[in-house]
């Protein structure tokens, strides 16, 4: 290869490199995919929190059962009564707010889970 | 072609190249992942659910500080069209008033306005239903679940300034027309559900539609909106009524009653041997026409 191909090459490189630095920059960072319409299943954990306290908390009020699983479904569509178990056990251990570990436990009992670390909370119940 | 245009094309072509080869990996191959996302870019109808979840957890807990906090990011017009649904369907369905209060709170502190929570609005509530006994173990403290960080889209907008642009001097509005009481009749009808009966009408004798009236009695008091059965009428509201009450009969803001000492009473009985049955009531009250001077 003679000196001006090579110089050519190099310049080509450099280009690309600065191209693609580039591009990753406005891909990533100045201008990323946005996404809408998503689903409760890609809410950030706090959000996913307060969507299943509140479905728990739907259940009190309509007592919808089937109504709470499609929701819960759409968090986890192969165990839906995973994240009430998942997020009463958390509440429990970091000491959280009493009524929302009730409701959630009433959930958990209703769909048919009641692990021994939230039988406490189910007493009274009707 | 010259030896700097040659230069100049390898390094655009590299700079071309390597530009789309980044935002295809950035783009397609590996972009932002799809997590960590809130309530406002969820599809229309899991906001409406959300919204709908945030409306019947309030319901539950009365906690407004927490009802705003978990709306908030989201669109206006999302969360009154969810609201106004939520209402309307548990109206239509004959949900308990108490809820539809608690509904219709929610939906005034979050300036949301629907025909159907008009008969809810400023009647008293109850407290809040506490439908799930606690355990005894009741953790006394009560640290944040998780951490809240809902300051997704800051809302603050800026104040605008006050102007002090001298306006002309505007009319006084002229209060509604008050209304007189023009006609109490009581009503024997066998087998009737004991009620007040109330027709508002304007001075040409039509029913005026939308008025509130409001039933008090002592320690209590009751609102209703005419026009809202409309095959009895545009004018006409009703309330259940009890014997041995004394009711009084206002409308608009409480306040002067235009009714007083109202009470369900027998029916003169027709034969001797017919048992007395109580007697409901009607009311019909007028719109008097503003005298302008």
């Amino acid at each position: 290869m003679n000196k001006r191909a090579r110089q050519w090459v190099i310049r080509v490189a450099v280009g690309a490199a600065t191209g693609l630095a580039l591009g990753l920059a406005i891909g990533w960072w100045l201008w990323p995919v946005q996404y809408t319409n998503t689903a409760p299943a890609a809410l950030r954990q706090d959000y996913r929190d307060d969507y299943v306290v509140m479905v728990a908390t739907d259940f009190e009020v309509e007592q919808n059962l089937e109504q709470a699983r499609k929701r819960l479904k759409l968090l986890d569509p192969e165990e839906p009564t995973a994240p009430v178990v998942e997020l009463a056990e958390r509440l429990v251990e970091v000491g959280g707010d009493a009524e929302d570990i009730a409701r959630l436990t009433y959930l958990a009992w209703a769909l048919g889970a009641t692990p021994p670390a939230l039988a406490p909370y189910l007493e009274g119940l009707p | 072609m010259s030896n700097l245009s040659a230069r100049r094309a390898a390094s655009i072509i590299g700079l071309v190249v390597g530009l789309a080869l980044g935002l295809v990996y950035t783009w397609v191959i590996a972009p932002a992942e799809l997590i960590n996302t809130y309530p406002a870019l969820l599809r229309t109808d899991y906001r409406w659910d959300w919204v709908r979840l945030v409306a019947l957890s309030y319901v539950a807990d009365g906690d407004l500080e927490r009802a705003h906090a978990r709306l908030d990011g989201l669109k206006q017009e999302d969360v009154t069209g969810a609201i106004q649904a939520l209402i309307e369907e548990y109206a239509a369905a004959g949900h308990p008033a108490d809820t539809l209060r608690r509904l219709t709170a929610l939906a005034e502190a979050l300036d949301v306005h629907t025909p159907a929570m008009l008969v809810y609005l400023h009647t008293p509530t109850a407290s809040p239903p506490t439908l799930i006994s606690t355990p005894s173990p009741t953790p006394t403290s009560t640290p944040d679940r998780t951490p809240t960080p809902y300051s997704l889209s800051p809302l603050s907008t800026p104040t605008p300034k006050p102007t002090r642009t001298p306006r002309p001097p505007t009319p006084t509005p002229l209060p509604p027309p008050p209304f007189q009481l023009i006609q109490q009749e009581q009503i024997c009808e066998p087998g009737q559900t004991v009620r007040i009966e109330v027709v508002v009408q304007d001075e040409h004798g039509v029913g005026l539609a939308g008025v509130a009236v409001w039933l008090m009695w002592p320690g209590g008091a009751d609102r209703a909106v005419t026009g809202l059965k409309p095959r009895d009428g545009a004018g006409h509201t009703d309330f259940n009524a009890e014997p041995g009450v004394s009711y009084a009969l206002g409308i608009g803001e409480l306040g002067m009653p235009l009714v007083t000492d109202l009470r369900i009473e027998l029916c003169p009985a027709e034969k001797k041997e017919e048992e007395p049955q109580l007697g409901s009531w009607r009311i019909v009250l007028e719109q008097q026409s503003l005298e302008t001077e």
